[in-house]
């Protein structure tokens, strides 16, 4: 054990104390909160350019209204009040007549968009306040480039609706005052379940449970397990394979065991990634206590869970992946390796999104109990607002200490197999062979 | 007593048979020599003593121990193929090495190596700093760093210029005097004859030759006439009695043919040239190499 130590303080000093460190210590949180940032920060900067739709209008009344409402918004929606600037672009809305050879109108009205000449064109339909049965005439059609994501299409729908409901409602002879309260909508608020108060006694609502919360803590949590392991099991594929390939391998296996070398690998590569999610975690925490109103709440229960999968991720993959670098020769051999080998950690990734939608179903619990996803799985589930069986999280150790027990022994005896031979990087049946006669 | 004991091991890659029912005793505190053409099993021979590579068959004893499975205790090893951590210190890298070991004084015994072999200066540099010659001696050092009771060297003297050479072989010497067995294998006949208590051939995976160089050449008794002439190996062609020449430039080996009587093919020698030297021996270790290694034995002189 003595030795493994050893070798586990070369592997950490050699990695800690690069410069490559340092800077993806650094890095990683930017490039991790960057895409938030950015979707924060590009938020506000709205494209205040105006926009001129062209409107042929068959229902001869949606179109004038879209007009009429534009220019209202025009001149009470887009100003701020406070700072008096202009805050959206203008919606200028025009009606124009329909043509003869329409497909050849919307031809024309296509290359006027594309010369940026006008933003787009509406085509509303004779039937939109009436629907027959044909449906082609009942429908709202609005040509642009990128129609589809522009929140000015969102804005048509919202108004043509609005004339048409209203069309409809005093065409049967309703006053439209009354009918109001009809349309009035009721939203289901979220919130948490009820609890008690360890310190008074008392029962206590829970916090309005918000979507940042149930989305960001896990998606936190999830990418920190995730960077983590790529940052400690996944290099080890690339420097077993070196250790290798520049020789260093047999001069080391003159002192100690392979089982040892491949050990000291992994366990060196757990250190370094226990140091930088201690560094990661305790600056987040600090940060965190330093803000007065969170949007969530500080996940304290999950933080040890989070260092025990770490642990059984960096073992169970760092073995795997420490095996496999030893049946490669070169870099080639590592590269064509390395995608497969890396399955097990992407597609939890994969899995995030509908684990955190529902981290309650069959789906997610069984998918969650499968060793190599526990670390990652089952932390995203413990980590969103709902509380998650202990049957499960401990049912999920026990898996993933079976699993990683096996990892380690079978990657091993790869590794043992393996790390001297060269010529051509053994397959599959032959690992197996490896596994099977030691 | 013998420190290394292969009794009738095999090793088989596939269908090739690397190494076949070995027997080899090695006695303690002696120089071992093991010499073979390439791809003979010697490297294969040396990973299952250190325990790399497990035989398929036959038994391995090292310090009277059985080895299969166990951990090799006090060996050092340097491989054939060797590599150094390019970016550690030379003296962190040595000490690394030695902490493995279980030496103590590390940082004293870094220091005397260091010295020793001329190094004291490149210290503090990274090892991707040192010349090969250099790099070649720290890979001796970290092998022997802890004096171990065995050293076996794969290959020790490949790319060494002889004023390095010479420094690795005082020191093999020294550790001989202090006690260690040593092990090594050689491309080079000389080496091996000047330096080994023992030698060991293989080729094609079998033993070929094993003991001391005097109880070898016995074996092929006084069948060499080493000769210097004027003429050179133009007065040594279509010789009666000869059964190869090997020419090595200002003097030439013959092999005799088996019975063949030397006074006569002396004075075939001298009817064609003046003779300068003559001397009547046993086969060098590397004529006794080349007879076994070669292909066929066959008539053509060099």
């Amino acid at each position: 054990m003595n030795k493994v130590w050893i070798l586990v303080k070369r592997e950490y000093k050699a990695a800690v104390r690069t410069k490559g460190f340092i800077v993806s210590l650094v890095l990683l949180p930017i490039m991790m909160g960057g895409g938030f940032a950015a979707y924060v920060l590009l938020e506000d900067k709205v494209d205040l350019k105006d926009k001129t739709v062209l409107v042929i209008d068959e229902s001869q009344s949606v179109g004038d209204y879209l007009v009429k409402t534009a220019e209202y918004r025009n001149a009470n929606e887009i100003i701020d009040e406070e700072s008096g600037e202009k805050n959206g672009p203008a919606f200028l809305f025009k009606v124009i007549d329909k043509e003869s050879d329409f497909e050849a109108q919307k031809l024309a009205l296509s290359e006027r968009v594309r010369d940026k000449e006008i933003h787009g064109f509406v085509h509303i339909g004779p039937d939109v306040i009436n629907p027959g049965t044909d449906s082609d005439k009942t429908r709202i059609i609005y040509y642009a480039e990128n129609s589809a994501m522009g929140n000015i299409r969102r804005w048509i729908a919202n108004k043509s609706n609005d004339l048409i409901r209203q069309t409809r409602i005093s065409e049967k002879g309703l006053d439209e005052a009354e009918v109001h309260s009809l349309f009035a909508f009721v939203d289901a608020e979220g919130m948490g379940l009820v609890s008690v108060d360890s310190k008074t006694g008392d029962v206590v609502d829970a916090k309005r449970s918000n979507e940042l919360e149930s989305f960001l803590v896990p998606y936190i949590m999830m990418l920190l397990i995730f960077m983590m392991i790529m940052m400690s099991a996944i290099p080890l594929l690339q420097a077993v394979m070196e250790e290798k390939s520049y020789r260093i391998a047999e001069v080391l296996l003159g002192s100690v065991t392979p089982w040892q070398f491949m050990l000291g690998k992994v366990l060196g590569g757990l250190a370094v990634s226990l140091t930088t999610a201690g560094i990661y975690i305790g600056g987040m925490f600090l940060t965190m206590s330093q803000m007065d109103d969170l949007p969530f709440t500080i996940p304290y229960d999950v933080l040890p869970w989070f260092f025990v999968y770490l642990i059984f991720a960096v073992v169970m993959y760092g073995s795997v992946m420490a095996s496999l670098g030893s049946t490669c020769n070169d870099s080639k051999d590592a590269q064509n390796i390395q995608f497969p080998a890396m399955l097990p950690i992407l597609i939890p990734m994969f899995l995030m999104m509908p684990l955190i939608q529902n981290p309650m179903s069959s789906f997610a619990t069984w998918v969650s109990l499968f060793p190599p996803f526990t670390p990652m799985l089952m932390l995203v589930r413990q980590s969103t607002p709902v509380e998650i069986p202990m049957w499960q999280p401990i049912l999920g150790v026990v898996g993933m200490l079976i699993f990683t027990i096996l990892a380690v022994w079978a990657g091993g005896r790869i590794f043992r197999s393996s790390i001297i031979m060269v010529g051509k990087r053994p397959k599959f049946g032959t690992m197996i062979k490896y596994i099977i006669k030691g | 007593m013998n420190i290394i004991e292969l009794e009738g091991i095999t090793k088989t890659y596939g269908t090739h048979k690397a190494v076949d029912d070995l027997t080899l005793h090695v006695p303690k505190g002696s120089i071992y020599g093991f010499i073979g053409p390439n791809g003979s099993g010697k490297t294969t021979t040396i990973r299952m003593i250190m325990n790399i590579l497990y035989p398929d068959n036959g038994n391995i004893k090292v310090n009277g121990k059985e080895l299969i499975g166990s951990q090799l205790g006090n060996v050092g090893y340097l491989p054939e193929e060797r590599g150094l951590y390019s970016k550690m210190k030379v003296k962190d890298l040595i000490k690394f090495y030695g902490e493995l070991k279980g030496v103590k004084n590390l940082d004293a015994e870094a220091d005397n190596w260091l010295k020793k072999f001329d190094l004291t200066k490149w210290g503090d540099k990274k090892v991707e700093a040192l010349s090969k010659g250099m790099s070649q001696k720290v890979q001796f050092i970290i092998t022997v760093i802890d004096y171990p009771d065995l050293i076996i060297l794969d290959e020790p003297f490949s790319g060494l210029d002889p004023v390095n050479a010479e420094i690795i072989k005082e020191e093999i010497l020294k550790l001989r005097d202090k006690g260690s067995t040593i092990i090594f294998s050689t491309h080079d006949m000389s080496v091996a004859e000047r330096m080994c208590d023992y030698i060991f051939m293989i080729h094609k995976g079998q033993k070929v030759l094993d003991g001391t160089l005097a109880s070898i050449q016995e074996k092929f008794g006084e069948d060499t006439l080493r000769v210097q002439t004027e003429l050179g190996m133009s007065a040594l062609e279509d010789l009666r009695g000869v059964e190869r020449v090997n020419d090595f430039g200002a003097i030439q080996e013959i092999r005799m043919e088996p019975h063949a009587d030397s006074q006569e093919v002396l004075s075939s020698i001298m009817s064609k040239t003046k003779v300068i030297k003559f001397e009547l021996t046993s086969p060098s270790l590397n004529d006794i190499f080349i007879r076994i290694a070669r292909p066929e034995n066959t008539e053509d002189h060099e």
